[in-house]
């Protein structure tokens, strides 16, 4: 079996598993908190309600797939290892690269399913509420998916360094919020270059994600050069998907 | 793939578990010296006391462990060649599935992963379903099935891609007397098609009715490789020879 065929059928498998057990109660909840939010947000900013509800959906829509993409990364092999179905995986026909990549894309493309679900929820509701539309919610949803992507290929590459879903999480959350201040982390290494003190954080910043390229949703109203960002998280992705296939490769079971 | 004469073969095999913490390294000794040859179309029982290396000896063999020491050759190949998994069957001790997807979607995923589709694919899942009598609840959810029925969808999956050889880790534990017998008919019948069968089981009783030979492991070493006319001419069969070597009162490298 070649290995994108394997990684095709792993990522079908994945989308399947996903969609019963975390897909529906995902939309629920955000239409859920969407549709009170749209009537609280009714009574408190009358005059700005689209906009303030605009900006509160695009950013619970993004936080929404961040949280299920970084759980499932940072869960989706160490469970498969632990309940040990890897096994009836491994033990086919199947790279070991063929399967990591399969169940990340299966992932990524489950929560892209659940963010478009969301987007359409979202807009039904500003719609209703008279705004007018504009394709930069496109633009804004797909860099949010971007964000999300390249947070997930790294919380995938840390579960499988630390073998620790509580380790991957922490950090992958650390450099999430770290990555949304990236220019200022680089500012302050050139403010102190040629201070040893630096030398970590230097290091540190070709680690960090540049979730600010990412940030469509923070420029609605100007230039949304969306090919850059795109080069970026594939590339960004790449690379850490490519370090968990090296250390998935050596793992034993 | 062409029909080998020894479907499995181990000559010298170790493995040493190597765990780190804090800085300090402790080994554990899986299998030490372990030579084993079994014939194809032979019916092998693998037995040993809790942690005398069988499942050890299983991973080595389905390339889900390397050995530290020793070679492992799977119908002429080394265990994680393709060729040599597309010709494996394997069925975990107390297998776990996709709680969301039915028998006959596992099975699909897993006939897939083994390089089957189409027509054929329908036709073997079928087949397989058939052969331990799964197929009325073959579209029930897996999460819904008892564990004897779980098991048996275990069964399915391995025999699904009619491999030559079928490695079998605790094929019957936890089921009720009827699914054992079920269980052992349908493996002495695979037999009798010409299957090569490696199973370990704590029940003796089995291991006597299906296998023609039986290795004894005791603490990660072979301490006894007995025909079937050895047990069937000993006083107190089998078991009385387990008893014997596995304590030490009569071994027989």
């Amino acid at each position: 079996m070649t290995g994108l065929r394997a990684a095709a059928t792993v990522a079908v498998n994945t989308v399947q598993e996903s969609a019963r057990s975390r897909f529906f109660a995902l939309c629920l909840v955000f239409g859920g908190v969407v549709l009170y939010a749209s009537l609280v947000l009714g009574l408190l900013a009358a005059d700005q309600e689209p906009r303030v509800l605009l900006d509160f959906g695009l950013s619970l829509i993004e936080l929404l797939g961040l949280a299920a993409a970084v759980y499932g990364s940072a869960t989706i092999v160490l469970r498969e290892m632990e309940t040990k179905t890897i096994y009836l995986i491994l033990t086919r026909p199947v790279s070991r690269p063929a399967y990591l990549l399969g169940r990340f894309l299966g992932l990524m493309a489950a929560t892209a399913a659940a963010m478009i679900v969301m987007s359409c929820l979202h807009l039904a509701i500003l719609f209703a509420k008279g705004w007018a539309w504009t394709p930069a919610y496109v633009a804004a949803v797909f860099g949010s998916f971007l964000k999300v992507f390249v947070v997930a290929a790294l919380t995938l590459f840390l579960a499988l360094f630390s073998s620790s879903i509580l380790t991957a999480l922490v950090i992958a959350l650390i450099l999430w919020t770290l990555g949304h201040f990236l220019a200022e982390i680089r500012y302050m290494i050139r403010w102190g270059s040629g201070l040893g003190v630096m030398a970590p954080l230097h290091a540190l910043s070709y680690v960090i994600p540049d979730l600010q390229l990412l940030n469509v949703r923070d420029r609605l109203a100007g230039p949304r050069p969306l090919l850059a960002p795109l080069g970026y998280a594939a590339a960004y992705a790449a690379v850490w998907l490519a370090l968990a296939a090296a250390k998935f490769s050596r793992k034993e079971f | 793939m062409g029909e080998a004469v020894e479907a499995l073969v181990l000559s010298g095999v170790g493995k040493t578990y190597a765990y780190s913490h804090l800085g300090r390294t402790t080994y554990t000794r899986g299998v030490e010296n372990l030579s084993l040859a079994v014939r194809a179309g032979e019916a092998f029982g693998l037995l040993g006391l809790n942690g005398s290396g069988k499942t050890t000896t299983f991973k080595l063999a389905l390339g889900l462990l390397r050995p530290t020491a020793g070679t492992v050759r799977v119908l002429g190949r080394s265990p994680r060649d393709p060729q040599a998994q597309a010709a494996t069957g394997y069925l975990p001790e107390l297998p776990y599935f996709y709680p969301f997807l039915t028998p006959r979607e596992a099975l699909r995923f897993y006939g897939r992963l083994s390089g089957l589709g189409g027509a054929a694919l329908e036709r073997r899942i079928d087949e397989s379903l058939a052969v331990v009598k799964l197929s009325d609840k073959a579209d029930r959810k897996i999460g819904q099935l008892s564990k004897g029925l779980v098991q048996r969808v275990g069964l399915a999956q391995a025999i699904l891609h009619d491999p030559q050889l079928l490695i079998l880790d605790e094929p019957v534990s936890g089921l009720d007397p009827l699914a054992i017998k079920e269980i052992r008919d349908t493996l002495a019948a695979l037999n009798a098609r010409g299957k090569t069968i490696v199973v370990s089981s704590h029940s003796i009783f089995d291991i006597e009715k299906l296998c023609h030979r039986v290795a004894i492991l005791r603490d990660g070493r072979l301490v006894a490789q007995l025909a079937r006319a050895d047990w069937a001419n000993a006083e107190g069969g089998l078991e009385q020879l387990f008893v014997d070597a596995v304590t030490g009162a009569e071994a027989r490298p």
